[in-house]
């Protein structure tokens, strides 16, 4: 009887204990369900529309996200460079190659909440594509850096993790039909601060 | 060493029960967090004002930000809505380089978004109805409300963002005052 017991207790907590863990988890990490990678990019066309998928769905009540919708614009979000290293915030980046067409977009540094970077000067850790110097083939090159670099200089702060927003506003490919030809840019990692 | 045997084979019974529980659960946890979440974007800015009342999402307003505006180069601002008291209507005044605006149910998923390229002459002047208050407006439409672009969305409650872009730092006096006197108001018909 006691045995008996003792069975049901641990196909109860097996399956409470597991079961919730097991959605914790699957919020937690970055990518999941529904996402669409390019190069290092990741973006969530589907995330916060009626159309999501569950995963999306309990991601965006839990976080209070009120994400972009299809006329505003896409976000990506790059976690690691070209070689698949993780992005580290004490680390020299280049950033370049050409940008789909889009109104303009933003790129930001971010850190584990996605939230910007804050470099503790007036000069945010973001750049818009307005004020970008652009090479003769329309490319851009992006340094980015806790240092000053000519050119473009996207500058950041602090050590750890740290993660690429690049968002692209009014812009053809936030409908799903236009990602499927779509380039972004490379990161390559130039140097580590020690 | 037979019974040795038989409570192994009862374990192992036991496990895969549990496990097999595990994904119903699993499944189930997944489908109420949304119901029960206390933490989405409605609750947040409920805490913080009224319905019809615009509210700062950015930093930049003091504080800290009600509900999380992602890209550092926008500010944004939100106002709550109930359908079921009457349609309504935001208007936002001048002219910033960029705005967009999205209106999201009750659950926080998008239903509509459009931008200024939209709207005419770029001026920011929505109206948020149901298809039933669609129907009535569409018999005998008032004179004001010609030039305002209207959003059909079958829900109840919901929510109205208005996001707008500072391209540097002489933009942020302008979008600041854009946002800060744009309006949110139950529209009378």
């Amino acid at each position: 009887m006691l045995k008996n017991a003792f069975l049901m207790l641990i196909s109860l907590a097996i399956a409470i204990g597991g079961g919730g863990a097991s959605v914790w988890y699957a919020l937690k990490i970055q990518d999941g369900v529904g996402a669409i990678r390019i190069g290092q990019w990741t973006a969530f066309p589907d995330i916060g529309t009626p159309a999501a998928d569950p995963y999306s769905k309990a991601r965006v009540a839990r976080e209070g996200v009120l994400a972009l919708g299809r006329a505003e614009g896409l976000s990506f979000v790059a976690e690691n460079d070209a070689a698949g290293d993780q992005l580290k915030r004490e680390c020299t980046y280049r950033i370049e190659g050409g940008f789909p067409t889009a109104r303009f977009w933003t790129l930001y540094a971010a850190d584990q909440s996605l939230g910007v970077v804050e470099t503790g000067k007036s000069r945010l850790a973001a750049l818009q594509s307005y004020e970008v110097l652009r090479q003769s083939d329309n490319s851009v090159i992006i340094s980015v850096s806790h240092h000053p670099m000519p050119g473009n200089w996207l500058l950041t702060d602090g050590s750890g993790r740290m993660y690429f927003v690049l968002t692209f506003y009014d812009t053809p490919i936030a409908s799903s039909t236009g990602l499927s030809d779509v380039a972004l840019p490379r990161i390559v990692r130039l140097g580590c601060d020690a | 060493m037979h019974s040795l045997r038989a409570t192994l084979r009862r374990l192992l019974h036991a496990v895969l029960l549990g496990l097999v529980g595990a994904g119903i659960v699993h499944i189930i946890v997944l489908l109420l967090v949304p119901e029960f979440s206390e933490r989405d974007a409605w609750s947040r800015l409920s805490m913080a004002s009224d319905l019809y009342r615009m509210n700062r999402l950015d930093a930049e307003a003091g504080g800290a930000p009600v509900v999380k505006s992602v890209d550092p180069l926008f500010y944004a601002t939100a106002c709550r809505f109930d359908l079921d008291e009457g349609m309504v209507r935001i208007k936002a005044p001048g002219n910033v380089p960029f705005w967009s605006v999205s209106v999201y149910d009750r659950n926080g998923h998008n239903v509509y978004s459009f931008n200024d390229h939209t709207a005419t002459d770029g001026k920011l002047d929505a109206v948020v109805l149901t298809p039933a208050q669609m129907i009535d407006v569409r018999r005998d439409l008032p004179e004001d409300l010609q030039g305002a672009v209207f959003v059909e969305a079958p829900i109840g409650e919901g929510i109205f963002v208005i996001r707008s872009f500072v391209p540097d730092e002489s933009w942020k006096q302008i979008v600041s005052r854009f946002l800060d006197q744009s309006s949110c108001e139950l529209q009378d018909f």
